[in-house]
């Protein structure tokens, strides 16, 4: 899997401060848990933020306790799982999706029971993970190979990653692992373009805005 | 499938009894004792040094003074108890304390666990074993980033102080500073690009 498309600067900033709406944030652990690139940005965040760190006034409150040390240090600690004498092979299993969705599905991703939007596109609203504000959504999208997507622009931010096969849009191709980022105002109307169906993840924080009479004859009925 | 082969340390040192030659700091030392051998001494100078910046990061970004010292109890008890985690390979101790700071702050924030990857999900793709070249590999040096960020605009600063030392959202930005909200995302994309660039100026 080579990943061609990442998170942005800001999106992984959001992430990093916790600002990200929880739809999102799915969407980006996700892509984070196969994507070393993105890991390495996001501790380039951390290593900006941490050197800020060293222009704040230390805060002494009302002195240091040093009694917190003590109790402290009696707790267990973590082993490391990590084995430093000897190499490994470590397979990386690519049939099951990562963790963070993973904990939030019901179910394999083969079985996942698909509701039909219009012939060719069926999706799965993941429920439960409303943002605080009550907008935008986090589902899982099918579209069976040539399908169109309806043609849609974001008024908010839309994170979208490939789980399976890959689509094409105005932006380029997209495949396995390849994380679309995509800001407000762009139009754009994705095409699997291979003999797969093209699964993936999309969340948003604020309802897409759809083209055309048609598709917002359907918006009402896809919810999205 | 796709096999990787991974040092299983991953943590870039060959003999975990010596010293690793990544341990760059007074700091980085210590979180690796702490994490390799209970050091109680050196927790305590983490403490020391690490206790006040943290208190003083976690009143700036809103927090009141028992907050603050309940966040940073977490966050010295995680310290305590995941240090054999600690890279110094991939990161600082500096760095990798805040981010456990961090961390423990939105959490606590947000009253839910963030999504969070985890290294010992069979989905995880580790990173590539060093090839010397590659970027991602590549440990973040803070003093460089320190002094890159000396090259951003002051509306560019602004906005990286506003989200690491006020964690505000970009939303909040952009209504604080009344900027579309584009604008403040571009903003950060172009802050951190620059930053970037001039690292690898400096490195
Ligand atoms: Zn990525």
């Amino acid at each position: 899997m080579t990943i061609r498309h990442h998170l942005s600067d800001d999106t992984l900033l959001a992430y990093a401060n916790g600002t990200l709406a929880s739809t999102l944030s799915v969407v980006a652990a996700t892509h984070l848990a196969i994507c070393p690139k993105c890991r390495n940005q996001l501790e380039f965040i951390f290593a900006a933020g941490a050197a800020e760190l060293e222009v704040l006034e230390p805060d002494f409150g009302s002195g240091l306790d040093l009694s917190i040390i003590d109790e402290i240090t009696q707790l267990p600690q973590e082993a490391s799982s990590i084995k430093p004498e000897n190499l490994t092979l470590q397979t990386t299993d690519e049939k099951q999706v990562p963790k963070p969705l993973r904990n939030i599905l019901p179910c394999e991703l083969d079985d996942i029971p698909w509701k039909r939007l219009v012939p060719g596109i069926s999706h799965y609203p993941l429920k439960g993970f409303a943002n605080p504000d009550g907008k935008g959504a986090l589902r899982l999208l099918k579209i069976s190979p040539g399908m169109v997507m309806v043609e849609h622009s974001h008024s908010g931010q839309e994170l979208t990653l490939i789980l399976r096969g890959s689509y094409i849009d105005e932006v380029g191709r997209f495949a396995q692992g390849d994380l679309a980022d995509l800001d407000d105002n762009l139009h754009h109307q994705p095409v699997a373009d291979t003999d797969q169906d093209c699964i993936c993840l999309i969340a948003t924080d604020s309802p897409l805005k759809f083209k055309g009479f048609f598709s917002r004859l359907l918006q009402p009925l896809i919810g999205i | 499938m796709k096999a990787v082969l991974k040092m299983a340390s991953s943590n870039g040192f060959e003999n975990h009894h010596g010293c690793p030659s990544n341990l760059r700091s007074e700091l980085d030392k210590d979180l690796f004792a702490v994490g390799s051998s209970a050091d109680k001494e050196a927790f305590k100078r983490i403490y020391l040094e690490m206790g006040p910046k943290l208190k003083a990061y976690l009143v700036k970004t809103g927090q009141s003074q028992s907050e603050a010292d309940e966040i940073l109890q977490e966050t010295l008890i995680k310290v305590w108890r995941k240090a054999s985690l600690f890279n110094p390979a991939k990161s600082s101790a500096n760095t990798w304390i805040y981010s456990v700071a961090k961390n423990a702050r939105i959490d606590r924030i947000r009253k839910e666990t963030r999504p969070k990857p985890d290294p010992e999900d069979p989905s995880f793709v580790p990173d590539p074993p060093e090839t010397g070249e590659d970027s991602v590999n590549r440990i973040q040096d803070e003093r460089l980033i320190r002094a890159a960020m000396q090259v951003l605009s002051s509306d560019q600063a602004q906005i990286i102080k506003m989200s690491f030392f006020e964690d505000k959202s970009h939303a909040e930005i952009s209504a604080e500073l009344d900027l579309p909200l584009g604008t403040v995302k571009s903003r950060i994309r172009l802050a951190f690009g620059k930053i970037r660039n001039e690292v690898e100026k400096l490195s």
